[in-house]
């Protein structure tokens, strides 16, 4: 018998170190296929840049030539032009072609007096060139007065182009194309979703907590209401996102816009995040010491003093820990704002007009013919970060309010 | 003497509960009243019907009648809230706000829309004094109440309550949380309220209510066994349950 037994323990202790040591597995698994995919293309750059890369032709009025020393922390790969301070790398790209790469602009090089020759509004003004663009064509005056140019376009090396410049007595003009690939219009479109989502469902969610919990007289009726919410709070994203195109979408087409857009994307995240904004409020409620309550209607006070006066307060903390649960999950969404705010990665995102949060930009570079694994895992990793920030702090508050009552 | 609370054939039931027989009782006005008896006889129960505080238990139901100053309390339109600021309560377990102990003693009246700083400042200090708890606190009126000691929150609880110069304060085992010098503390405090106040106290400890009540009332599971001045009640009980519950026989 002795022996059975032993034997039995051995194989259930054997399947719970396994179980556990497959789980622990695949997320070290994860996080390091996305540390060592993301970490390549993550710089913190390209949290403020475009994804789109543009095309610029700038010109330059006085573009003389001057002597600029090489800065010792480039490397030898660097070709360097020395009379106009400016360094060129050769760069192979993700598809495969060979970029020609400005790396480094001396602060008073002439290349930075340029100003913009494309037709359009920026016309005229003057135009810094960003790091990282690559350079199509540099027209150059020679000494003899004739114009040559060098450049990406015309198959040249980063050396042939910074000794060609070298032998130039001035600079014409300059195509080049801006870097692209960064995430700063999503991030930004993730802000206003963020707050404007907040915005639609914290008011509601709290006062319908409040109402369910303090209020509420506690019959069936409420009772349902209560196992409906938790039932909202089971359904799957997308069908929310169908919810808001069928529903929500005519609301705002009303109100004149055209096509999906943010406040689209936030009205259904709100309707979203409504179940869980309940669900938090009313459990920061319930911890609320019921001698607060009594105290407070002793003293003459009604009901609805009670509960903003002191109620209500002593229930932030657990409300916040609500809010940073929703920008958690907004942060996370995808599938309800692939519907509700279109999967074009915009720049400059504005409200009413449709855009990517991080998380859609990682399906769109993802979902075209040729998937940006290492653009996708970027991103996952300014999620992660930022998810995991969120559940740190949300651990912090809640450590902070046992201890504040428990006290 | 003034009855300030007269209760006639009361009942109460929780639910299908009935938690108080049909009880008849007169309350002196500016004396002490204790309430003794084993848990669970209502004496707590009976303690809230004095300020409605049994409204807020769902299934509780009220049969009979208490009158306040001749006025019956128990019939459904009464104002409460007007109500609670004339009998104020003390809770078991000292329950502060969390927020500064000024904003404390002054959140009654502030529920009532007094924003005159000077008016505020003045019952604050007044409330305080009367409480025993100004010299300690004087110089962090703003530092959170829930840093007090429990003795000194229990004080705080009292000023919180006469700061709406109440006519009864009704103290529901207000030392029962309490170490022996904060109740010390606590009790002497109430023989100096009762000038101003009619206190009526439930306790479960028999010495307490021999030490600071002018009257006490015996209940035993939901009846009003005996009330009469303390010193009968404890040289010479009339029931034989009163004589074996204070001699120590049960409970």
């Amino acid at each position: 018998m002795t022996k059975r037994r032993k034997i039995s323990d051995f194989m259930a202790n054997a399947m719970t170190y396994f179980a556990s040591f497959i789980s622990i597995l695949m997320l070290v698994w994860i996080f390091f296929y996305i540390f060592s995919t993301g970490m390549k293309s993550f710089d913190f750059k390209m949290l403020t840049t475009n994804y789109w890369s543009t095309n610029y032709k700038i010109e330059f009025e006085s573009p003389d030539a001057g002597s600029f020393e090489k800065p010792g922390s480039l490397g030898d790969s660097v070709a360097y032009s020395v009379k106009y301070g400016v360094g060129f790398e050769d760069v192979s790209t993700k598809s495969g072609t060979m970029d020609l790469q400005v790396v480094y602009i001396a602060s008073d090089s002439p290349l930075n007096s340029g100003t913009n020759a494309v037709a359009g509004e920026t016309l005229g003004q003057s135009q810094s060139i960003d790091l990282g663009s690559n350079v199509q064509r540099i027209t150059y005056v020679n000494s003899d007065g004739s114009y040559a140019s060098e450049g990406n376009s015309k198959g040249s090396s980063a050396a042939q182009l910074a000794a060609a410049l070298d032998q130039s007595v001035s600079i014409d003009s300059m195509q080049y194309q801006t870097p692209g690939g960064g995430v700063g219009g999503s991030l930004k479109a993730t802000l206003m979703l963020i707050g404007m989502t907040l915005l639609f469902a914290l008011p509601v969610g709290i006062f319908a907590a409040i109402y369910l919990h303090e209020l509420a007289p506690k019959n069936r009726l409420t009772r349902l209401i209560r196992s409906s919410i938790e039932m909202l709070a089971g359904v799957p994203s997308i069908i929310f996102g169908l919810m808001g195109v069928a529903v929500l979408f005519p609301i705002t087409a009303a109100f004149g816009i055209k096509s999906t857009s943010i406040l689209l994307g936030s009205l259904t995240l709100a309707i979203m995040l409504l179940p869980v904004i309940i669900r938090n409020t009313e459990e920061a409620l319930i911890v609320v010491p019921n001698g607060f309550r009594d105290g407070s209607l002793s003293l003459g006070a009604t009901e609805t003093q009670t509960i903003f006066k002191v109620v209500l307060p002593s229930a932030l903390p657990g409300i916040l820990s609500a809010v940073l649960l929703s920008i958690g999950r907004i942060i996370g969404e995808s599938a309800a704002l692939i519907f509700t705010m279109g999967t074009f990665i915009m720049d400059k995102p504005t409200l009413t007009q449709n855009a990517t949060s991080l998380a859609v930009q990682i399906w769109s570079v993802m979902s075209g013919e040729n998937p940006n694994f290492g653009l996708a895992c970027a991103i996952s990793i300014i999620i992660l970060v930022i998810v995991l920030i969120l559940n740190l702090t949300i651990k912090l508050i809640t450590a902070r309010l046992m201890k504040k009552w428990s006290a | 003497m003034n009855n300030i609370f007269t209760v006639k054939d009361l009942d109460l039931y929780y639910g299908d509960n009935h938690a108080l027989h049909s009880i008849d009782m007169a309350i002196e006005e500016n004396r002490v009243t204790a309430f003794i008896g084993p848990s669970g006889c209502g004496k707590s129960t009976l303690l809230r019907c004095f300020n409605r505080m049994n409204d807020l238990i769902d299934g509780c139901r009220i049969e009979g009648n208490i009158e306040f100053r001749g006025k019956d309390i128990i019939k459904d339109k009464v104002d409460t809230v007007e109500l609670r600021t004339q009998v104020g309560m003390v809770f078991q377990r000292p329950n502060p706000f969390p927020m500064s102990i000024y904003d404390n003693v002054a959140y009654g009246l502030r529920c009532q829309g007094v924003k005159d700083k000077k008016v505020l400042d003045k019952v604050v200090e007044e409330s305080l004094t009367k409480a025993a708890l100004w010299n300690e606190v004087k110089d962090r009126l703003k530092s959170n109440a829930l840093r007090l000691s429990g003795g000194q929150q229990q004080r705080l609880c009292i000023a919180r309550a006469i700061a709406l110069q109440p006519d009864v304060i009704l103290m529901d085992e207000p030392t029962s949380a309490l170490d022996p010098i904060a109740t010390s503390k606590i009790e002497e405090l109430m023989e100096s309220l009762k000038k101003d106040f009619t206190i009526v106290i439930v306790t479960h400890s028999m010495q307490q209510a021999a030490r600071i009540s002018d009257f006490t009332a015996f209940f035993l599971l939901g009846d009003l066994i005996e009330m009469n001045s303390t010193k009968e009640i404890f040289h010479l009980p009339k029931d034989k349950r009163t004589e074996d519950y204070i001699t120590g026989r049960f409970g």
